[in-house]
């Protein structure tokens, strides 16, 4: 079992390494966020709040570069049917679960790296963490590996339901933006107009980006616990979806 | 104990049915081919004996062991090569057979020397590190048959393995194919080609609409339409009728004079052909040519289905497969 999820993340591992060209362009639009930005509201931000922007915006980044990671690399099995991979994982002597824990676990794995880059990214931008950094390190994990989950399962549900590459470009426009754009990753949902706040607070994005801000710059909109509950709750569900959806297809 | 055996075995999708109660008994090491044009029921009685598809009614057992009880055991002893590719063309070679073997769960050493002897086995040693995007088709088709024989299976499957090669290409791979299964590895392959059948199988299952038609060795179907088909164009047509009709040899029906000349059935060609001379020299009679021709596996499945061999039907859909395999390569 084991050695069959193994053998499993190990592909996806060697295909994440030989895509570069992904994990480039990925970094390329988070790097013009922070950098562009992230200094162009800077000093107009630092004013009216107690915080610079960078250090507001990186874990907002953060998450939204792991829904969008996360989501495209559980679609991945969208090509490994279409290429026919998936047929040679179906005929060997391994268990469906053991496929979609090892599909599971390389998409996370390539969503919290990603995150970590991100990290460093906006550190060496002056992102300035205020806990020390093992508890905000630590907690920060935890909340990646939690968006990552979710997002890799709603990935999988989406490409179980999807038979070209077509929806691709439809799911992220019609579904991760809006929720990464309702999620407060970039700006503070304290002041918002109560239509908006309604729409954020239904998001559970909103409390992916309240922990990743809690713990690094100790600075959150809902208690903390609300917020992991959320997202377990959420994970959780997304994880039931995508491999039921997983297993039927 | 039969390699593959089943009894009655059906599919059904929507009420159409795709493979209609079929009996098969393979030996242990026996090239085996089930011949018919597309949508007769190939790829659907492959899917089923390797686990991919549950039957709806029916039985079959491979190594021994049925295919929906013990379904891990079946996939632990066959290989098989789809008909569609199904290589992860950003690995490398050694790449996909070594992900191969652990979901085999081979040991790391067995599957270190197992990688080099299948890789030679297909001459693709000297390109263990190419990444598989890299490969022509038919490197591909090689690598997926070494992959196919990674795990050293005891049944291996070829759907179609040469749909869509160069004709050079199928040689080789007919090569493989023959060399691997004289090294005792029960094979198992579909075709919708005549020749490949013809050429590679030991005994062929004709099956047409999701039926078994007919059944033997290639040659043993052939002759049971009535052996090869002799015309000669001679100077006195007339008089060779009636001196062959006196001759000792396997004629099957009566000599007929036709615009083409003289037009005899016979068991052998090769056999009878030497006489035809000798006769006619002895008459004095003048023979301008002689032709020969033996019935091919076509003519058996017109005989036994009252219809022309359909490639036609399949031929759009080959041709698109075609063409999204050299897309592939240029990918």
């Amino acid at each position: 079992m084991i050695g069959d999820i193994y053998a499993i993340y190990l592909r996806e591992m060697i295909r994440l390494k030989r895509s570069k060209v992904r994990l480039i362009t990925t970094i390329v639009m988070p790097l013009l966020w922070l950098g562009i930005i992230g200094n162009a509201f800077n000093s107009a931000f630092q004013s009216s709040m107690k915080i610079d922007f960078i250090s507001f915006l990186t874990p907002g980044i953060m998450v939204m570069t792991m829904a969008f990671t996360g989501t495209i690399s559980g679609i991945t099995t969208v090509f490994d049917r279409e290429f026919g991979f998936l047929k040679e994982m179906l005929v060997a002597p391994v268990k469906r679960e053991s496929v979609l824990i090892g599909k599971m676990l390389g998409g996370v794995t390539q969503s919290i790296f990603q995150g970590v880059v991100i990290l460093i990214l906006g550190l060496l931008m002056g992102m300035k963490l205020v806990n020390s950094p093992i508890t905000a390190i630590s907690g920060m994990l935890l909340t990646m590996f939690l968006v990552s989950m979710a997002f890799v399962s709603l990935g999988l549900a989406v490409a179980s339901k999807m038979s070209s590459m077509e929806g691709f470009q439809m799911v992220m426009n019609f579904l991760i933006q809006p929720m990464v754009f309702l999620s407060g990753a970039f700006y503070p949902v304290k002041s918002l107009p109560s239509w908006l706040k309604w729409g954020v607070k239904v998001n559970p994005l909103t409390y992916g980006v309240d922990a990743m801000r809690y713990f690094s710059l100790g600075m959150n909109e809902f208690s903390i616990w609300l917020d992991l509950s959320v997202l377990v709750a959420f994970s959780f569900i997304l994880i039931a979806i995508g491999s039921y959806a997983f297993r039927k297809s | 104990m039969a390699a593959i055996e089943t009894a009655a075995l059906t599919k059904k999708f929507n009420g159409f049915v795709a493979v209609d109660g079929i009996n098969l008994k393979i030996k242990k090491g026996e090239l085996f081919a089930l011949l018919g044009p597309n949508g007769a029921g190939k790829t659907t009685t492959i899917s089923m004996l390797s686990t991919l598809l549950k039957p709806t009614s029916g039985k079959a057992l491979v190594n021994g062991h049925d295919v929906v009880k013990e379904a891990a055991k079946v996939r632990q002893s066959i290989g098989i090569v789809f008909q569609d590719p199904s290589l992860d063309d950003q690995l490398t070679a050694m790449e996909n057979l070594d992900i191969h073997g652990r979901l085999y769960h081979m040991a790391g050493n067995e599957r270190r020397k197992r990688i080099r002897e299948v890789l030679e086995m297909v001459d693709l040693a000297d390109r263990a590190d190419s990444i598989v995007k890299t490969f022509s088709g038919g490197m591909r088709r090689r690598l997926e048959i070494a992959r196919g024989l990674m795990h050293s299976p005891e049944v291996l499957f070829l759907d179609e393995p040469t749909l869509g090669l160069d004709p050079q290409t199928r040689r080789h791979i007919w090569d493989y194919i023959k060399k691997l299964n004289r090294e005792g590895v029960t094979v198992l392959l579909t075709t919708h080609y005549m020749e490949e059948a013809d050429a590679l199988a030991d005994r062929v299952v004709i099956i047409d609409r999701g039926r078994i038609v007919a059944e033997g060795t290639p040659s043993s179907l052939k002759d049971s339409i009535g052996g090869d088909v002799i015309k000669i164009s001679c100077s006195k047509p007339e008089e060779l009728k009636k001196a062959m009709e006196k001759c000792e040899c396997d004629i099957t029906s009566e000599p007929r004079i036709t615009e083409e000349g003289l037009v005899i059935n016979v068991k052998k060609a090769e056999e009878v052909i030497p006489k035809i001379f000798d006769i006619s020299a002895k008459n004095s009679i003048e023979v301008k040519s002689i032709t020969y021709k033996e019935p091919s596996l076509e003519d058996v499945f017109l005989h036994y289905t009252g219809r022309a061999y359909r490639e036609e039907e399949g031929s759009e859909k080959d041709r698109l497969k075609m063409r999204m395999r050299v897309m592939r390569g240029r990918r």
